[in-house]
């Protein structure tokens, strides 16, 4: 099959920009002095890293949920793809913040994984519930049968989000930052972590939104070629 | 029979090396290189950062490339169906 002209391809200008702000937040994030706070000592570093992975998927999993809404007000196949590919790559992101976290928990407490902390068990719960997501669309067969039914059931899955990593853990006594009711930024948390945290969280909601968008423009060709040639 | 297999496998594994037996790891070396030298200080946590970047440039050399390959996948069906 011929390809036109061989014309180079370029990649939209915002993913260039996302490249390059992650490269110097990634940086830095290296590079600054930071306090020692005890126990935790260079690790607060994490803070750049393990975060805005949570961040980042509430974002993308926010975004499944407009989608959802979107497909249901308006029932473009469309958007229930676009609904998909966002809590696909959101389900990557839980991932990452729930290895990251072990990882960071095994040497600031003492353990990979513990039962006593509420935001471990709500939140691996949280990326259950979005796992079911994928097994209920694997259920059906008719694009349109299940397109509605994981648009209703992604708004139940988004709806419980704020509840299992917001509410809930900030009643319980936890060993994360933000717990009895204090915000996450407290006086353990050094003012200048900050100034990397926030455009962290920036740069992987742009790197996550990349994903989807290669994910999404994947499934739209594989939907495009299957329904071309039936 | 065995011997000189056993013998060889230590070879490769440094464990019969004199040379091996005595190192001692790597401390206040002095690197001719100004880059080398800055890359040794601090405790390390440039090599730390080397790493990092290696691993991020990489992952957006594929991310990239994926990109590029469903752009061009894109332009194939539409100029197909055209």
């Amino acid at each position: 099959m011929q390809v036109s002209a061989q014309q180079k391809i370029k990649l939209s200008p915002w993913k260039y920009a996302v490249a390059v702000w992650l490269t110097v937040v990634i940086s830095a994030g290296f590079l600054i002095d930071i306090p020692m706070i005890p126990i935790l000592l260079e690790t607060s570093r994490n803070l750049f890293l393990h975060v805005p992975m949570w961040f980042t998927m509430i974002a993308i999993f926010f975004a499944g949920l407009v989608y959802s809404i979107r497909y249901l007000s308006n029932g473009r196949l469309d958007m229930d793809i676009h609904a998909e590919t966002a809590t696909a790559v959101g389900i990557v992101f839980g991932i990452c913040g729930l290895l990251t976290g072990a990882m960071w928990a095994r040497f600031t407490w003492g353990s990979w994984w513990t039962f006593a902390e509420p935001k471990l068990n709500l939140s691996a719960m949280a990326m259950m519930i979005y796992v079911a997501y994928f097994v209920l669309r694997s259920a059906f067969d008719d694009p349109e049968k299940r397109a509605k039914v994981a648009a209703v059931y992604n708004i139940f899955a988004a709806s419980t989000i704020p509840f299992l990593l917001f509410i809930i853990p900030r009643q319980l006594p936890s060993l994360h930052p933000g717990a009895d009711g204090n915000p996450a930024f407290s006086d353990l948390t050094a003012p200048e972590l900050r100034w990397i945290f926030y455009p962290a969280v920036i740069g992987f909601i742009g790197l996550g939104w990349w994903m989807k968008d290669i994910l999404y423009r994947y499934k739209k060709l594989q939907q495009k070629l299957e329904t071309e040639s039936v | 029979m065995l011997q000189p297999l056993i013998t060889l496998l230590l070879f490769f594994l440094g464990a019969s090396d004199p040379q091996f037996e005595d190192w001692e790891g790597m401390e206040e070396v002095e690197y001719s290189s100004s880059f080398m030298q800055l890359l040794a200080s601090n405790d390390l946590i440039f090599v730390v950062l080397g790493v990092s970047l290696l691993i991020w440039f990489t992952l957006l050399f594929f991310i990239v490339r994926l990109d590029r390959k469903v752009s061009q996948l894109e332009r194939q069906n539409r100029d197909q169906n055209s």
